[in-house]
């Protein structure tokens, strides 16, 4: 072997859609290749610069952006090496867009193989649930209230409370049920997590559980996404070979494991009480609240729902980030959040930083700009519940409480951008076919308002100015938000009106 | 006993198991047959319609066998933003096929999908279960051409 020289070829979903799974074949086939280690990591959410390939030697990690750049026609590892060094590399840990991050969460993406769980523990995983296996029940809870930690997955729903409500009830069974059904458009942070850094979830699933004493625990995977399910399926093999899921844990006397589930192209399912119905082997109609999962949840047990990216958050809140994480921000908008940049965007990616920052520093410091080159006209934050902002509107913070206050939500983290050629009527009217595709179907208002939504806008593309119709969509968005069941139809209205509000005479003419 | 039936009978010791059940048969059958749905019924006694009822709730889940090769163009919002829509009219016109088809000689079936998690690098389609990012109509011939 060529002494501790390692090739780092990313194996993403993202990574491999642009050229790593070509870039892999060419590099394996290399003569002499054998004198050297080749390293599947993941990607470190800088997308614009997949397929990123990286050289260590000596301890020092360069790589290049290898897209569009066929290595076919290379046949030794030295012709490789010398193209390598031709292309300028540089350590990606000092660009910006990673540099001005504050990676607690995302803290080990890119750096190793998603699945190897020696690489894992010797960059602190494990740690936290080692810890945590020493601790009362009841300490472990008020370290994550004290932490500040809230729902990542869209509803912001303080995770120490929730936790608390399932320890404090008495059932002999209870569960813990991961949200992995990440389908907002314009999101990838589970995914990310799930294909590059799975064992956090899993360490995450397992101190979450032993705290509020669920036993078993469930992963909902959307069927979207089939590398993760690899990795999850491969990792919780893993975990398991080396006693990190099953009985007696660590020799703790705590029992826990985790069965994959995966979903079958319904939007509504990522809705919790939809999941159950889905996970149970049901349609996925929504349910009503209450009783509260909490309470009353999987097949009728207390049950602990939480997505990937906050169970994730838990094993660095309990090694050593907690204080780092919490004094970050206020109110319900502590900690760190991560940003996904997106759409017609130059430097897409992942973003992991404190909510305290402006839509204008996220697509100008971290995006620089559209990827058409032209000027930007629309963004759209929180997925398609979510609501789409002007260009004069940059210095709207990306804080709970500030989208909120404008009636939005930060919802899963999502930022889509859109250039001056978007036709923003027809982004309402996907807002109300999106709703009418996916709609579960329980709630009327949801189910057949969107399809007159659809008509409505239909006839307000030829007539911008018509009164009637522009009265007619404000009384239907009123009534899907006031007699919804769950988020989708009460919440698809929101893009609606904000196209009112923040595009003047682009959808209705006043 | 079956091969199907043989599936489908280790799922039904687990809880909620007619979901990995149905996963399982469309990966085995390439859809759910009538066949299948019986058996389903039978294994996890429930009636026949109790089983089309939640089958036919889910898009994964197909009554009829796709084509060959399934490609599935991202429709959400981050792929629009760069023109998915001109790439799924470019596909339309190119198979000859509506949203939902299958070609005469079974080999594509062209479907819509909501967002495949690739929104950095967009427009993004999924054949079979290769996801391409930065699509345009002559990277999706060519990989179809490369797997044929």
């Amino acid at each position: 072997m060529i002494d501790s020289l390692k090739i780092y070829i990313p194996n993403e979903t993202t990574s491999n859609s642009v050229g790593a799974i070509d870039a892999h074949k060419a590099i394996s086939k290399l003569e002499g290749i054998e004198e050297v280690e080749i390293i599947r990591n993941g990607s470190w959410g800088a997308f614009w610069l997949e397929p990123f390939i990286e050289l260590e030697k000596q301890g020092k990690r360069l790589g290049v952006c290898y897209k569009g750049i066929d290595l076919s026609q290379l046949k030794t590892l030295d012709e490789f090496l010398s193209d390598f060094e031709s292309r300028s590399p540089f350590d990606i840990r000092d660009i910006e867009f990673i540099k001005k991050q504050n990676r607690i969460v995302f803290s080990r993406i890119g750096m190793g193989d998603p699945l190897d769980i020696s690489f894992y523990q010797s960059n602190g995983g494990y740690d936290a649930l080692r810890n945590a296996l020493s601790l009362n029940h009841q300490t472990i809870i008020d370290k994550i209230k004290e932490s500040g930690l809230t729902g990542r997955g869209g509803a912001a729903f303080p995770t120490g409370i929730k936790m608390q409500t399932v320890s404090d009830q008495n059932d002999s069974i209870k569960y813990l049920a991961c949200n992995a059904d990440e389908g907002d458009g314009g999101t990838f942070s589970d995914r990310l997590i799930m294909e590059s850094d799975p064992f956090s979830l899993i360490e995450g699933m397992t101190i979450a559980a032993f705290a509020v004493g669920a036993s078993k625990g469930y992963i909902y995977l959307r069927s979207e996404y089939p590398l993760a399910k690899t990795y999850l399926k491969r990792a919780i093999e893993t975990a398991r070979e080396n006693n990190f899921l099953g009985s007696n844990i660590q020799s703790s006397g705590f029992d826990f494991d985790i069965d994959l589930r995966i979903g079958a192209g319904s939007y509504v399912c990522g809705e919790e009480t939809a999941m159950m119905e889905s996970i149970e082997g049901r349609r996925g109609l929504v349910r009503s609240k209450p009783p509260l999962p909490a309470i009353n949840g999987l097949f009728e047990k207390p049950t602990l729902i939480n997505n990937v990216v906050t169970l994730a958050t838990i094993p660095p809140l309990l090694n050593g980030s907690l204080n780092d994480f919490s004094k970050l921000g206020s109110g319900k908008s502590i900690g760190t959040m991560p940003f996904q940049l997106c759409g017609n965007i130059h430097q897409s990616g992942l973003v992991e930083t404190n909510f305290d920052i402006s839509i204008g520093e996220m697509v100008e410091t971290f995006g620089k700009g559209t990827k058409s080159g032209m000027p930007i006209h629309a963004i759209q934050i929180g997925g398609p519940l979510g609501i789409y902002l002007s260009s004069a509107m940059m210095s709207t913070k990306l804080t709970i409480e500030s989208l909120q206050s404008i009636k939005g939500s930060v919802g899963h983290g999502g930022l889509v951008v859109f250039d001056n050629t978007v036709d923003m009527s027809e982004q309402a009217k996907f807002a109300m076919e999106f709703c009418s595709k996916e709609s579960c179907g329980k709630c009327t208002p949801c189910r057949i308002g969107s399809i007159r939504g659809v008509e409505i806008i239909d006839r307000l593309q030829k007539n911008k100015s018509s009164k009637e119709d522009s009265i007619l969509l404000n009384e239907l968005c009123k009534t899907m938000e006031a007699t919804s069941l769950c988020a989708m139809g009460g919440m698809t209205p929101n893009p609606i009106y904000s196209i009112i509000k923040n595009f003047p005479n682009e959808l209705i003419e006043k | 006993m079956t091969k199907l039936r043989e599936t489908i009978k280790s799922f039904t010791q687990i809880e909620g198991g007619l979901m990995p059940a149905l996963h399982a048969v469309q990966e085995m059958e390439g859809h759910i047959s009538k066949n299948a749905i019986s058996e389903l019924a039978q294994a996890f006694n429930y009636s026949k319609a109790e089983v089309l009822d939640v089958l036919t709730y889910y898009d994964d889940f197909t009554l009829e066998p796709s084509g060959d090769h399934v490609i599935r163009v991202c429709g959400a919002e981050a792929c629009q933003s760069l023109n998915s829509k001109k790439l799924t009219d470019q596909l339309i016109d190119h198979f000859g096929l509506s949203l939902g088809e299958t070609t005469k000689d079974s080999k594509i079936t062209l479907q819509e999908v909501f967002c495949l998690g690739n929104c950095a690098l967009g427009p993004s389609v999924m054949i079979n279960e290769t996801v391409i990012g930065e699509a345009d109509k002559n990277k999706i011939l060519n990989f179809l051409e490369d797997i044929e």
